[in-house]
């Protein structure tokens, strides 16, 4: 009975010795919710990067007690480093908490950094570390990252995760920019065929571009007063992990409803009047069904992708006011006109992919590779240069329902200006 | 290490009374003087003599009381005027009040003399007799202080063991239902009645209990209270094995069932075994109300048990290992609560859980009229002002008011016990390293409970070892559908005599 008392006591006392191992308080930990990522200066500092952390500060935006009213909601930190780990240690020389990034919304890297392809190698300690978490958001900023998280003011959500949080959800819901997580960037470049897109954001609001229809623009040049002075619109395309090019807010968005892998609910957009073409539909495109991909490979000649998107559409302006609610007539022009209009802009955004990217943001690799055995086959039919490029591609949008909200007619114009 | 914590089985033999009894004189004037003695009557003054001379034999009859504790009026009217005013050949004739025993020896006399009978002795006769006129002081039935319900009956136990067993057989009229009688305590015996109903109860489990209140040796075991903690079989254990209750109709489900109570004089409580997890779980309200409103408290008692035992446990373990579980919104509101907090977390969360003990504590014991004081006090000068003068985080007096508020939703008091404890230990565990140890713990936790036994009963059965019942373990069904007594039990007739109509209920 003794021994076991003792053998009891001894046991317990294990766990007292080698308690609190892991253990700190939350105060002690500064969160990072940005990290911006740059090339340094001199081009011979290789290996070398210019890391941006953006630290919230808790004391700004909640309503327990406390005082800390007058600081400002975020601190913004630059320093050089090798990598990101390392250099939130470096950071402790200025700031007096343990950097964290276990609640890191987004990495931003500047558009000049994302050609130079060095990216894949600072991202690699993602993989490694459990602090920055694969959701983790990838930005590209047409001016350096350092500059793009300092010069981000939002005026409503003053904590910054919020923000990112917010504006990232936003946009991608509506499609203007694309879904882009580390997860998803290591998912695409290590598969070795398709394109990775990532959102495109500035805060350099530049010359506004001519009107052209609500979304073809890309950041910086989309017509804005007032507001927030960053902007997030088109996305960043890479290639093997390099950034090779940009597509505006509606490139993105066609994009996204050919891609079965992100998520579309419904987007706002406007289309031409068949039949007074000065004037332009709006409409809400809901795609509520998978679209469907049917390949078939040719080894030798040429693989024919027969893409098929059902969608929906709910009219809710014609500023023309045309009669295409009860006219079936007008109705079928009406989905034909639209059914075209979605279909020639995906051609030329697959054609732009065929001859100038060589390979395609749909994630489409997917639906070949069961035409293979093994990996190797797969590798050597290469998707990238052999299969997609030379494809013979036919897309069609079917409009599967069309909607006129609430109200059926519209003003009679004659009626009310007699 | 359970072990460690069961009672090693009492082998020792039961002590021997052997002393020599002392049988009735004849010799009247012998009885008067030996009684005298035993009793010290010169000293003891509520013990009462009387002598009378008989009519029906004209002999002297002297007779031994408490006057304390008889009904004198029960004595006139039942003893000394029949014996007085009344003819008949022998004594049975003249004293026809309900119970007259005859007597031999002078070690029954003491035993009824102080369980409240009056003992006669006749002239000539080396038989004495004890008539029961008992009239203990106790309370009149009054309404349940700690098992409240809302809709049910709302008669408690008494410190009367008659007014008990009789508010059981008042729920239960079966020839069945027996209401045995064992004597505990050696310097002052004390009746405890076993009730069952007999042709349910298993058999090994009522020797089980009688054996061991036949090995007790101990003076006096003067309540239920006491009783159960020589009767259980782990006095070390954090759980109970006895259900405790004031509620009879509680304690007579319970024997419909099979089970065996144990009532007392002096307790307004009863004793029922054996007893597992669910027992102290249930409320006796979750028969009561109707099946789905019965069974929404039982959810809320679940999530209230789990809340109780693990919130501030988790905090504790989140907030210190586990910042990057917490969304940020919330992680940021905790930091800035903490920015200026003096304490580490961990001491945060103790504070506040003492003294929440406390106030529940202060609350039971604080004299009536201070009652309210207590409860605005506490809840003010702990939360708001230790909030205020930046002692403790305000998110932390959430934790510990949540924790410390659904710990009464668990209304078995036994059981409420062992949670409240529980939650300690879960919370210094939390804090060793955090999510892992404190699941670790919560598993020791578990294993221990399906470990224990109550009177060869597993604490969890019938849900594992699975057993035949009615199923009233997380959810109840619909009394109607109740086909099964208990099987952990063991009771002689499984099946419930209501077979359900098909097509009877509809949804």
């Amino acid at each position: 009975m003794k021994k076991q008392y003792y053998l009891f006591f001894i046991a317990s006392l294990l766990f007292v010795l080698t308690g609190c191992y892991d253990r700190i308080e939350l105060e002690q930990q500064a969160y990072v919710i940005a990290i911006g990522i740059d090339l340094t200066d001199k081009e011979e500092e290789k290996g070398v990067f210019k890391f941006t952390y953006q630290i919230a500060n808790p004391e700004v935006g909640t309503t327990a007690s406390g005082g800390g009213a007058d600081e400002p909601a975020r601190e913004t930190v630059t320093l050089k480093g090798s990598d990101l780990m390392s250099a939130t240690t470096t950071a402790n020389a200025f700031v007096s908490k343990e950097l964290k990034l276990d609640h890191t919304k987004v990495i931003v890297i500047s558009e000049e950094f994302a050609r130079t392809g060095e990216f894949l190698r600072v991202l690699q300690t993602a993989g490694r570390t459990t602090q920055l978490r694969g959701g983790v958001q990838i930005l590209v900023s047409k001016e350096n990252a350092k500059d793009f998280l300092n010069n981000n003011k939002p005026i409503m959500e003053k904590r910054p995760h919020k923000y990112y949080q917010l504006m990232l959800n936003r946009a991608t819901e509506v499609g203007i920019i694309p879904d882009a997580n580390i997860h998803r960037f290591f998912q695409i470049t290590e598969g070795d065929a398709d394109l990775y897109l990532a959102p495109y954001a500035t805060t350099e609001i530049e010359e506004p571009k001519e009107y052209e229809g609500e979304e073809n623009f890309i950041a910086g040049n989309v017509p804005q007063e007032g507001g927030s002075q960053s902007q997030f619109m088109g996305s960043a395309v890479f290639k093997e992990g390099q950034m090779i090019d940009i597509l505006n807010g509606a490139e993105t968005r066609v994009a996204a409803t050919l891609d079965n892998t992100v998520e579309l609910t419904s987007v706002f957009s406007t289309y031409q009047d068949p039949i007074k073409p000065e004037y332009q539909i709006a409409g809400s495109f809901i795609k509520k069904q998978n679209t469907s991909v049917e390949i078939d490979y040719k080894k030798n000649g040429t693989t024919t992708i027969d893409v098929k998107v059902p969608f929906q559409m709910e009219i809710f302006a014609i500023p023309s006011l045309v009669n295409y609610s009860q006219n079936m007539k007008n109705q079928d022009l009406l989905k034909k006109s639209i059914e075209e209009q979605l279909t020639s802009f995906a051609e030329d955004l697959i054609k732009k992919s065929q001859e100038e990217y060589g390979s395609d943001p749909f994630y489409w690799s997917l639906y070949v590779r069961d035409h293979f055995k093994t990996i190797k086959e797969y590798e050597d039919a290469d998707w990238n240069k052999k299969i997609f490029p030379n494809a013979d591609i036919n897309i069609t949008y079917e409009l599967e329902r069309l909607e006129f909200g609430k109200m059926i007619n519209d003003t009679n114009l004659n009626e009310v200006r007699d | 290490m359970f072990p460690l914590f069961k009672k090693s089985e009492n082998k020792e033999n039961k002590q021997q009374t052997n002393v020599d009894k002392v049988s009735i004189y004849k010799d009247i004037k012998k009885n008067e003087q030996y009684t005298k003695q035993l009793f010290s009557s010169d000293i003891n003054k509520d013990f009462t003599f009387r002598t009378v001379t008989a009519k029906y034999c004209d002999k002297q009859v002297d007779m031994f009381f408490y006057s304390s504790i008889v009904n004198n009026e029960k004595i006139y009217k039942g003893i000394v005027r029949p014996l007085l005013e009344a003819d008949g050949k022998t004594i049975t004739d003249v004293i026809t009040i309900e119970s007259l025993t005859e007597i031999k020896d002078f070690d029954t006399v003491v035993n009824q003399i102080n369980s409240g009978k009056a003992v006669i002795f006749i002239d000539d006769e080396d038989t004495a007799y004890s008539v029961n006129v008992a009239d203990f002081q106790a309370r009149t039935v009054q309404k349940p202080e700690n098992e409240r319900v809302v809709r049910g009956p709302k008669e408690a136990f008494t410190e009367g063991l008659g007014t008990n067993v009789s508010l059981i057989r008042k729920r239960f009229h079966n020839r069945n239902l027996i209401a045995e009688t064992a004597l505990v305590g050696e310097r002052s015996q004390l009746e405890v009645s076993l009730m069952y109903v007999n042709d349910l109860v298993d058999k090994d489990i009522l020797k089980n209990v009688k054996d061991r209140l036949e090995n007790l040796s101990v003076d006096n075991i003067s309540n239920v209270e006491l009783l159960e903690q020589y009767l259980e079989e782990r006095p070390y254990s954090l759980f109970p094995t006895i259900l405790y209750t004031e509620r009879p109709d509680y304690a007579a489900q319970f024997i419909e069932d099979g089970y065996i109570v144990l009532l007392m004089d002096n307790s307004s409580a009863a004793l029922i075994l054996p007893a597992t997890f669910w027992s102290f779980f249930h409320s006796p309200e979750d028969r009561y109300s109707r099946f789905l409103f019965g069974n929404f408290t039982r959810i809320l008692r679940m999530t209230a048990f789990a809340i109780t035992i693990l919130s501030s446990a988790t905090y504790i373990a989140i907030t210190n290992f586990h910042s990057e579980m917490i969304p940020p919104d919330l992680l940021l509101a905790i930091t800035n609560s903490r920015e200026r907090i003096p304490l580490p977390l961990f001491i945060e969360v103790i504070i506040m859980e003492i003294a929440f003990e406390l106030i529940r504590e202060a609350g039971i014991r604080v004299p009536n009229p201070l009652g309210p004081t207590i409860g605005i006090v506490g809840a003010l000068i702990l939360g708001q002002a230790a909030v205020e003068a930046g002692i403790i985080s305000p998110i932390i007096v959430i934790v510990a008011a949540l924790s410390g508020l659904t710990s009464f939703a668990i209304s078995n008091t036994s059981l409420n016990t062992a949670v409240r404890i529980s939650r300690f230990l879960f919370i210094f565990s939390a804090s060793f390293f955090g999510m892992f140890s404190l699941v670790g713990a919560l598993f020791l936790w578990v294993i221990y409970m399906a470990s224990i036994k109550s009177f060869g009963v597993p604490y969890f059965s019938p849900l594992s070892p699975s057993f035949k019942s009615s199923g009233d373990m997380y959810f109840r069904n619909i009394i109607k559908h109740e086909m099964w007594r208990p099987g952990q039990i063991k009771p002689n007739n499984l099946q419930k005599k209501n077979i359900p109509n098909k097509g009877d209920s509809k949804p």
